[in-house]
């Protein structure tokens, strides 16, 4: 049904980057303290548009602009992602040199971008909204002014990522040669049987996956990742982990869910996935047992965590994939939200030894901590567990043992490096006479929301599959 | 009223009350948390009074919807099960009561610990839904994995981290198979699984070998079998007196619980291929174990190791198939808690006082202590299996057990007796007797009140058992046939008498010891 609040949470966001772009001009405020506030408010609001249009199935643009209960769960997923770093910045924010007016209107920007990725099912639509999404990361990941790891991260981000959107465009214009349309259920039509054109369509699918997995952060498309989480400033980065992730899974799903039905009999697509997955579940898993620096640990797991989500796909299960992802969600931002509350003034305490102690200088904050690595770590009877036993057994109903055994072995190998930080903060001494850390309320109300949601979906997530087994529906 | 639920999670709500006292509140929080230990031993002492001796089926069973598909809460006890909860229940406050002063450090933390780690154990024991059972199996490591790592000794990271990482690795491969089952039966219900395992409409042969390695491997890590046993010594060394008892009383049981339990019933067809295999690892276990022990130089790696060959017996019995055999592990079971817990106990009391665990440290300790002496004395000799106490009546039941399905593997294993007093007593030897070499022994006081608490109460349970070891054996025989009829009704294992019926006799003498056992267990009760 054609509607015109259909553009509203699109709207209510890139006004409210507007209006704060402007405010900036004419408030003069060292502390900037309001933007914070009103750039909650504006995305609030624009989560409160999503949820009004629940279930109505409003388009707009001819079509091109799609509110289908799926995209709307996962925007609501990522509103709040935006919501939690916008909670974790207002602690941050003055204490990092990174107190520039640009910075909410810019994850504003970013999450209208993925809003955009996810509202559409026009994939020449879905390439305007990576663009506006990944041109106001490259900006996000340089914030911190006078830090070159910060430049550093956002250079790399930025030259990497404008290679991946131009592979991306590729695709685009194969697909177009194949469908004669950018619209995603024509592409599936062009990669049937006997329309003359299933070369061509596949192989523009497969620079679409190409240019999407760099934007996942799936190996080998993975390189950029935890130098940017680690330039980055810290609720940045936890914006990166979750963001540009769940919406990549919410575009390949669109793109895949059919393909990887009963329906379809070419394997060149499954035997892609399948490589990728075994790629991203083994690599970080690895590679994350050397790091020092806490980002660029959770920035390995992050892609290991993706190498799971894969095998949600390849199981054709998007209702778990789904779950994954909200539990990831909770999961890591708030281990993020942990990271954050390090900091102090003029100083991101980022490497793993300045967790020593935190066990028992902090008792709250390390117990919090704990539960949120181990619940990365899929222990029970945290969400994480359960997520990752969603998965992992509806990938063995289609079949898929072995990449589940690989799956299982792992996550063995991510518990060593889960522990190790959680050896660093309850059985090393703390290192010097530890300052009390002074929380902000907004902290602490992050990390209650992520405690509450990682134990509340890992014993009862009943009432929420509910609602996700309804959103998924639009795609089978 | 829902017992078992009270008895798994009174525990865990007692840790969370712990968690909002003020740590400098040390009095309170050791009061409390070992208050909340004695009422869940009195509630597992009501379970016992309440059993139904001749029932051999689940009881007190407690059955709620959770996640769906498959997944339940659901919670019973049997003759298998009972008596393992009452001895994480009775030795979690004896454990509290021994660390009042070891733990000075962190005491809130460890209480805590110890309360979540109860309620885990206890979770194990009792789930009959497979998914809850490996959600509690799991959220047992974490607690264990603290305890080692806050309050053990200098390689207490390399210890716990090699704990964790053995366990995990096992127990991962074990989801893989749970999600398996469930694919295929679409149910997580253990008594489900029981009753089409036996109903031969069950799964192909060549799925359940793979099924049961990934469940054997789970639980050989816990056992541990002859291989994958080298955890074991590092975590016992390093742990404190309190994860060591818990550790080698309880923790080992899991692993043979989880065989009996689970890998041995589910899985008939491939039990048969594998069992002359396990059963020779369980006997490499005993005899490794026992000559590893006995050049040990620190008392509490001598203790590990004795574990390993003692658990190995342990396996066999539960490998022989037969009624003898299972009661005799389900009794050994029970001893080697009592007796290792005791043990390590005495060397946590010597430890606090030297603040060495060396061997040639000590000497000449009996005329300082001479309490503590008469009462190592005697956890020792239950250990090596004197008449009169506890060891000898499960010993003897496990060697009848193992003799009726093989006799070379009984004869082998008869070493164990020898090489336990060998070792023990030798160890012993040099630790109380001879001449005092290290002088500070001189200043050593013996047991205090509360020391004595802590002991006597496990020396009285030896001799308890010792005497009357009908009290556990004639509540555990029903469910124990019931286990041969499920596991060898399908397997080519010769087992000679069918079992017999649970109602059929009734009091001490319901225990199904063999003639001649009972007899030499009363001819030596009378000595």
């Amino acid at each position: 049904m054609t509607s015109w609040p259909a553009l509203l949470p699109l709207a209510l966001l890139t006004a409210g980057g507007l209006v704060l772009l402007i405010l900036e001009a004419f408030i003069k405020s060292r502390e900037r303290t309001y933007q914070g506030t009103l750039a909650l408010a504006f995305l609030v609001s624009s989560g409160a548009a999503l949820v009004a249009a629940w279930d109505r199935d409003w388009t707009l643009f001819g079509g091109n602009l799609r509110l289908d209960d799926f995209g709307i769960l996962l925007g609501l997923l990522l509103t709040a992602a935006a919501a939690f770093v916008i909670l974790l910045c207002l602690r941050y924010v003055p204490l990092a040199g990174s107190n520039v007016g640009e910075f909410y209107p810019l994850l504003l920007f970013a999450l209208s971008g993925a809003l955009i990725m996810l509202l559409t099912t026009n994939l020449l639509v879905v390439f305007l909204g990576l663009e506006v999404l990944s041109v106001s990361s490259y900006a996000l990941a340089g914030l911190r002014l006078d830090d070159e790891k910060s430049s550093e991260a956002a250079l790399k981000y930025f030259l990497l990522g404008s290679f991946a959107s131009a592979i991306f465009v590729f695709g685009l214009a194969l697909s177009f040669g194949a469908s004669k349309s950018f619209e995603i259920p024509a592409l599936f039509e062009s990669l049937g049987a006997g329309s003359g054109t299933e070369g061509l369509g596949l192989a523009g699918l497969a620079f679409l996956l190409a240019g999407l997995a760099f934007k996942m952060s799936l190996v080998p498309f993975h390189m950029w990742t935890p130098d940017v989480y680690q330039g980055a400033p810290t609720p940045v980065a936890a914006f990166f982990s979750v963001g540009p992730k769940a919406v990549g899974f919410a575009v390949l799903l669109r793109l895949t869910a059919p393909l990887l039905g009963e329906g379809f009999r070419d394997d060149t697509l499954r035997g892609l996935l399948t490589a990728l997955a075994v790629l991203t579940m083994v690599i970080p898993n690895l590679a994350a047992i050397r790091q020092t620096d806490i980002k660029r640990l959770l920035a390995y797991s992050s892609i290991g965590h993706a190498g799971y989500l894969l095998l949600a796909v390849l199981a054709g299960d998007p209702e778990k994939l789904v779950f994954y992802l909200i539990v990831y969600l909770f999961m890591n931002v708030g281990a993020f939200a942990v990271v954050t509350a390090l900091c102090r003034r003029d100083e991101e305490r980022n490497r793993i030894d300045d967790f020593a102690g935190l066990g028992f200088t902090s008792p709250w904050l390390g117990a919090m901590f704990s539960v949120f690595l181990l619940s990365l770590a899929g222990f029970p009877p945290t969400a994480g567990f359960l997520a990752k036993f969603y998965v992992f057994s509806s990938a063995a109903r289609k079949g898929l043992v072995p990449l589940v055994v690989l799956a299982v072995l792992a996550s063995l190998v991510s518990v060593y490096y889960y522990l190790r930080v959680v050896v660093v903060m309850y059985m090393r001494p703390a290192p010097r006479e530890a300052e009390p850390n002074v929380q902000s309320p907004a902290l602490l109300l992050v990390l209650f929301l992520c405690l509450y949601g990682v134990l509340q979906l890992g014993l009862n997530p009943g009432a929420l599959m509910h609602v996700i087994r309804r959103a998924v529906a639009v795609l089978l | 009223m829902p017992i078992l639920s009270l008895v798994t999670f009174l525990p865990l709500a007692g840790a969370i009350v712990l968690a909002f006292i003020p740590r400098r509140r040390a009095g309170l929080l050791r009061g409390l948390a070992m208050a909340a230990t004695i009422v869940v031993f009195g509630l597992s002492m009501g379970l016992y009074l309440s059993f139904e001796d001749g029932e051999a089926g689940m009881q007190f069973v407690e059955h709620a919807p959770w996640l769906g598909s498959g997944i339940e809460y659901h919670l019973g006890v049997d003759g298998i099960s009972l008596f393992l909860v009452m001895l994480t229940a009775f030795l979690l406050p004896v454990a509290l009561l021994a660390s009042w002063r070891a733990v000075n450090d962190k005491v809130k933390e460890f209480l805590v610990i110890m309360l979540v780690l109860e309620t885990g154990i206890i979770g194990v024991f009792l789930s009959l839904n497979v998914f809850l059972f490996y959600v509690f199996w799991e959220a047992m490591l974490i607690p264990m994995y603290f305890l080692i790592g806050i309050w053990g000794g200098a390689r207490r990271v390399y210890a716990t981290m090699k704990f964790v990482l053995f366990t995990m690795l096992g127990s991962l491969l074990m989801l893989v198979a749970l999600i398996i089952l469930h694919g295929r039966s679409g149910t997580f219900n253990l008594l489900e699984y029981y009753r089409l395992a036996g109903s031969g409409a069950w799964l192909d042969p060549r799925l359940q070998i793979w099924l049961f390695l990934a469940f054997a491997l789970a639980f050989a890590v816990k056992v541990p079998l002859f291989p994958l046993h080298t955890w074991l010594p590092d975590a016992h060394v390093e742990a404190p007196t309190a994860g060591s008892v818990i550790l080698a009383a309880v923790l080992l049981k899991m692993g043979a619980y989880g065989f009996l339990r689970f890998a041995l019933p589910l899985f008939p067809d491939a039990v048969s291929t594998f069992l002359p295999f396990l059963s020779a690892l369980s006997l490499v276990g005993v005899i490794y174990g026992g000559l590893m022990a006995l050049v040990q130089k620190d008392i509490k790696s001598l203790v590990a190791y004795s574990s390993v060959s003692h658990m190995g017996l342990v396996m066999l019995a539960v490998f022989s198939l037969n009624l003898e055999g299972t009661q005799g592990a389900l009794f050994q079971m029970i001893n080697h808690g009592l007796s290792t817990g005791a043990l390590f106990l005495v060397v946590g009391l010597l430890y606090e006082r030297s603040h060495t665990r060396r061997i040639s440290d000590y000497g000449g300790l009996s005329r300082q202590m001479p309490v503590l002496s008469a009462l190592f004395m005697i956890a020792i000799l239950s250990s090596a299996g004197l008449p009169g106490l506890n060891g000898f009546v499960g010993e003897i039941l496990c060697l009848f057990g193992v003799f009726r399905s093989s006799t070379l593997l009984a004869v082998l294993a008869v070493s164990t007796v020898i090489l336990a007093a060998a070792y023990l007593l030798g160890m012993f030897q040099k630790v109380m007797h001879g001449p005092i070499t290290n002088p500070s022994v001189r200043t050593f006081k013996d047991l205090n009140l509360r020391e004595l608490c802590v002991l006597l109460p496990i020396i009285v349970l030896m001799f308890w058992l010792g005497l009357r070891p009908g009290s556990i054996l004639r509540k555990t025989e029903a469910s124990a046939a019931l286990h041969i009829s499920r596991v060898a009704g399908r397997s080519t294992v010769l087992v000679s008498s069918p079992a017999p019926s649970p109602s059929g006799e009734a009091g001490v003498s319901a225990a199904p010891v063999p003639a001649e056992a009972r007899g030499s267990a009363e001819r030596n009760a009378d000595d």
